[in-house]
């Protein structure tokens, strides 16, 4: 029954109007046409009839004229007067004849007949009479016939009008089997058509147009539901391509968001617990460096097929893109529930995978987040566990990170400061902080080195270990450096009024900044703005940034010592401490990593370290700054070791630059400096 | 009722003449005559009594029998003489409208002898049945009239007389309307060839219309009252009416005295038959003359017959005896005048104008004979 119904209903609504505006629009297009063909056709026809009748006429009268004149020719020679009006009124049968006469050769009327009385479009006809015998042809007189026309008007007009009627009696014929014959033909294989595609539209299935004949409405719906069949497959296809992942067959992530919405509808209750687990492959791009991208791939699709295993029927699997996977088991008792099924899917993952003849042993991280089915937020789910995710990828790769307060709390205090950076720089919160560098051996301050703190309103000041790669990855790093440029050429310029123009300012240089061309011509700029010499200036760069990009990095730094920087090498001992990396940049420092100095004097392997890059400084002509010094015994320990330079709260702690000076100007002045010509001998040529 | 009495006055009178002379001469014959015309038609009613005379005179039983103008029951009437188990010896006929050949042709296979009268063959009968006694063996020949001769004889007088009135028209010239009595019949066809044959040979005469009226005067009447209207409007000066037969230049005479003429002062008119009225109308001036004497053909028909039964074969001179007629003016009214009205045809002695012996075929049927052999009338007032 339902189905009948709706079979019939898109038929009497949309598509039998559609259908019958075609249909009309046939009808308009052609039966006016054809009324007019006809009416004219007919008309023509009939208007030559009506001459040919005339003329018909006018010839049967002139041969009735012609007969009774060779009749009366006779008795009107012969002066049978009588005899020529009787033969006269046998013409007057005739009902187109209203009247007739015959006159003798001296034009008198010898008989006159008059039918009816003359009306309209009379016409005459005249013929002499001739008499002819063996002997003689004469003139005997003429004949005169009037006659009408309105009988053949008459039958012109009813024939007409016949034509009319019949005209349109055909002309309604034809409507009627044009609307039968269009509505059968045309309008119903249309609205069955209309009717497949309307159902087709309501509920995306393919639906045939039932049309059994075999003209090309026939073919026309074979074709329709050919085509029908064709699009459902490859629109069936395309909706679980675009719900699936192409390489592993895994809902993407444009179905998560479905998904999320589907567990908070259909959970059981609104406190059963959901666990959502956020899978990231660790090192998965070594994968692919390691064996080619057509392993990662199948490493991938090993991946996936394991976490497919690992989990029950209800659990939902999915690849969100790339490395990263996510499985959601609905309906978990408690959060060590929830965590042992991560653990569990990370041992499944864990179990050795053969790549080109070789075990490789993948290694993931999981971000598992837990949240009751009624949690209003359950949408976040996602951002909760990429949250616990980024915590164990950044804390404790490849182990399980669970979503919990203090996680949760680091989180909306990056974002927090993320998005607070741009009001930091509009307000003036980042701050330029100075720490001394001593001679060890004369206590003398040689230079100062900037350092970022960021006075937040809310959060206090702040270091640049916490904020720092934020602004990184919010691209703010080249603004932070000029920043920090400018306030050090000024400070250098308040150095040089306070009399200490032997002092140093040494400035950290983001990685990105290397890659700067313009960063030289931007200090010198500066430095000419502020009245400072840029050989007072140092520019402190890491071994990460020199390794990324090597030529680049040599080449900014060859302009900057060219305008009399100095460059000093940061962090030495932690990273690379390639000694080819001594070799190659133009470096004036190296600054030995704090890791090293905090141990000593206990521990003798960093002392052997510190002694061996003292001794190779030494030879490479660099001078050595050792930092975080913060006792005696290490400056003394430095010392020994031919450490020239010191850092750290033993001599200092970082302070704004107006605390900086109060402290300088209680400190010994610059014959230091004097005392000590090794630190740059380049410069002083 | 007329006709019957006629008939049995006739026959009584042949009875009361054949007694006497019936020893005399050879056996009495018996003649059956078909008479075309109608009763009271003068000339056909004359030829009837002139043949009863003759009869009387010449021993010979004279039946008419008269088919009244209607020539099937003519060929009924003869037809019915043929079928008769007693045959007459003689059958006399006359060809109008050809209507005799029938009966002709019943009359040779019968065996019965027939003689024409007045009207004979012609066209393809007289080429398909050839001269008398040859095809048909049992018709003996025929006895007409000249009236081709009388028709110019009358359209001569009427030309004299116009000229002699100087009634030419406008345009110089006599003008004259001839009525005839038909187109088919050789009798009307003769008188009007006649009249051609004057109008012809004079340059002067131009015959306006030459009309037909069936013999009668009211149809004469009509047709003349046409010409003279016609006359009237065309301006001619019609000068004179040359008429087929005494009825009908009666009627012509009627027409022109309705259209304001007067007969005989203005205008001229000649019939034929030598009617009784026609007598009247010259005596009182209104007919210039009338032609005729051709009624007494059924009285030498008689004398033919008589003479050939008697041995005497008119064919020995030509089986086509062909009679003159003679016209009766003012002039020799007197003379045959009252033989003609009191038609007292009994006055004529027949037997005066048989062949003389030796002379078969040769007759002198001419007025001037006529008159010499009248006896006086009964009753001789004038």
């Amino acid at each position: 029954m339902r189905n009948a119904d709706d079979m019939t209903d898109p038929k009497r609504s949309a598509p039998a109007t559609s259908s019958r505006s075609v249909i009309r629009a046939m009808i308009w297009a052609t039966v006016p046409v054809l009324l007019v063909v006809q009416l004219l056709a007919s008309a023509g026809v009939e208007l030559a009839s009506f001459w040919s009748q005339i003329r018909q006429l006018d010839a049967r009268i002139a041969r009735v004229a012609e007969s009774r004149g060779e009749l009366i020719a006779e008795p009107l020679w012969k002066m049978r007067y009588d005899r020529v009006t009787s033969v006269l009124n046998e013409i007057m049968h005739d009902e187109t004849i209203s009247a007739a006469a015959v006159y003798d050769d001296t034009g008198v009327a010898i008989a006159r007949v008059v039918a009816r009385p003359s009306d309209q479009s009379v016409s005459e006809v005249s013929r002499p009479i001739t008499y002819i015998n063996d002997n003689i042809a004469v003139q005997a007189g003429r004949i005169v016939i009037a006659y009408s026309y309105a009988t053949v008007y008459a039958d012109t007009g009813s024939r007409l009008l016949l034509l009319l009627v019949v005209g349109l009696l055909a002309t309604f014929a034809t409507l009627i089997a044009m609307r039968i014959s269009a509505n059968i033909f045309i309008g119903k294989p249309l609205a069955a058509i209309m009717s497949a595609i309307q159902r087709s539209k309501q509920d995306g299935r393919a639906y045939p147009a039932e049309i059994k004949s075999l003209n090309e409405f026939g073919q026309l719906a074979r074709a329709f539901n050919a085509m029908q069949h064709t699009t459902s497959g490859a629109l069936d296809r395309l909706g679980h391509m675009a719900a699936h992942d192409p390489l592993t067959g895994l809902p993407n992530r444009r179905s998560l968001s479905e998904q999320l919405v589907t567990l908070s509808h259909h959970a059981g209750s609104p406190d059963s617990l959901i666990a959502f687990c956020f899978i990231d492959l660790d090192d998965f791009k070594g994968i692919n460096d390691t064996f080619g991208h057509d392993a990662g791939d199948k490493f991938l699709v090993h991946i996936s097929e394991r976490l497919r295993h690992a989990i029950e029927p209800q659990d939902w699997v999915a690849r969100l893109g790339g490395d990263e996977f996510v499985v959601i088991r609905p309906e978990v008792s408690n959060a060590a529930t929830a965590q042992a099924f991560a653990h569990q899917l990370l041992d499944a993952i864990s179990k050795p995978v053969r790549l080109h003849d070789k075990q490789v042993v993948p290694r993931a991280s999981i971000g598992l987040a837990v949240r009751r089915a009624g949690d209003p937020e359950l949408s976040h789910l996602p951002a909760l566990a990429d949250i616990a995710l980024y915590h164990a990828k950044s804390k404790a790769p490849g182990t399980v990170a669970v979503l919990d307060e203090a996680l949760q709390h680091d989180y909306r205090r990056r974002r927090d400061l993320e998005l607070a950076i741009p009001t930091g720089f509009s307000e003036g919160q980042f701050e330029v902080w100075y720490q001394s560098q001593v001679d060890i051996e004369s206590q003398a301050v040689v230079g100062l080195e900037a350092l970022i703190r960021w006075r937040h309103p809310e959060h206090g000041i702040i270091g640049p270990g916490e904020f720092l790669p934020l602004i990184e990855r919010s691209g703010n790093n080249a603004q932070l450096t000029r920043y920090v440029l400018t306030d050090a050429c000024r400070a250098l310029k308040h150095l040089v009024a306070a009399g200490r123009p032997q002092i140093r300012i040494a400035i950290n240089l983001p990685p990105s900044e290397l890659a700067d061309h313009s960063l030289a011509a931007e200090l010198r700029a500066t430095c000419l703005r502020f009245g400072v010499a840029a050989s007072s200036l140092e520019l402190e760069i890491t071994e990460g940034s020199l390794i990324n990009n090597i030529a680049s990095a040599s080449e900014t730094l060859h302009r900057l010592r060219r305008l009399g920087a100095t460059i000093a090498l940061d962090d030495f001992g932690t990273g690379y401490s390639s000694l080819a990396h001594l070799r190659r940049f133009p470096l004036d420092k190296v600054k030995i990593d704090k890791a090293f100095i905090s141990e000593i004097p206990d521990s003798a392997e960093d002392k052997a370290i510190v002694g061996v890059i003292a001794s190779l400084a030494g030879t490479l002509g660099l001078t050595l700054v050792a930092e975080g010094i913060e006792r005696a015994e290490q400056a003394q320990a430095m010392r020994e070791m031919g450490v020239t330079l010191g850092q750290g709260y033993l001599y200092h702690r970082p302070q704004p630059l107006e605390a900086v000076r109060q402290w300088l100007e209680g400190q010994p002045g610059s014959r230091v400096l004097a005392e000590s010509p090794s630190i740059a001998p380049e410069f002083a040529a | 009722m007329t006709m019957l009495l006629r008939i049995l006055l006739a026959v009584s009178m042949a009875c009361g003449v054949l007694v006497p002379s019936g020893g005399a001469v050879a056996k009495p014959l018996n003649i059956v005559f078909v008479n075309p015309g109608k009763t009271g038609e003068v000339y056909w009613d004359m030829v009837a009594l002139t043949m009863q005379a003759a009869g009387r005179k010449l021993d010979a039983h004279v039946e008419v029998l008269t088919s009244e103008r209607n020539y099937r029951t003519m060929q009924e009437l003869g037809l019915g003489v043929v079928a008769r188990p007693d045959k007459p010896d003689f059958l006399i006929l006359s060809n109008e409208e050809s209507a005799a050949v029938p009966i002709l042709e019943a009359a040779e296979a019968a065996g019965i002898k027939t003689l024409l009268l007045s009207n004979t063959l012609i066209g393809e009968d007289a080429v398909r049945l050839g001269p008398p006694r040859q095809k048909l063996k049992t018709w003996l020949g025929d006895i007409t009239t000249d009236l081709e001769t009388a028709g110019a004889r009358m359209a001569d007088a009427l030309i004299s007389a116009a000229r002699a009135e100087k009634w030419q028209s406008p345009d110089g010239k006599i003008h004259i309307l001839g009525i005839g009595g038909d187109e088919i019949t050789p009798a009307s066809i003769a008188r009007n060839a006649g009249l051609k044959l004057a109008a012809d040979s004079a340059p002067d005469v131009v015959v306006d219309r030459m009309l037909f009226a069936n013999w009668t005067q009211s149809e004469a009447e009509q047709v003349t009252a046409n010409y003279l209207s016609w006359a009237t409007r065309k301006g001619i000066r019609p000068a004179g009416i040359w008429a087929g037969n005494d009825p009908m230049a009666l009627g012509a005479i009627k027409a022109i005295s309705t259209a304001g003429l007067v007969p005989g002062e203005d205008i001229q008119v000649v019939g034929l038959n030598w009617s009784e009225d026609a007598l009247r109308a010259i005596r009182a001036g209104r007919l210039l003359l009338t032609d005729g004497g051709h009624f007494l053909l059924g009285g030498w028909s008689i004398v033919l017959l008589r003479d050939y039964a008697d041995g005497c074969d008119f064919a020995t001179n030509s089986s086509h005896v062909e009679v003159k007629t003679s016209a009766i003016s003012r002039a020799n009214l007197g003379s045959v005048g009252d033989l003609i009205k009191d038609r007292a045809f009994d006055r004529i002695d027949f037997a005066r104008f048989r062949a003389k012996p030796g002379r078969c075929g040769q007759y002198d049927f001419s007025i001037d004979a006529l008159v010499s052999s009248l006896a006086p009338p009964e009753g001789t007032a004038d």
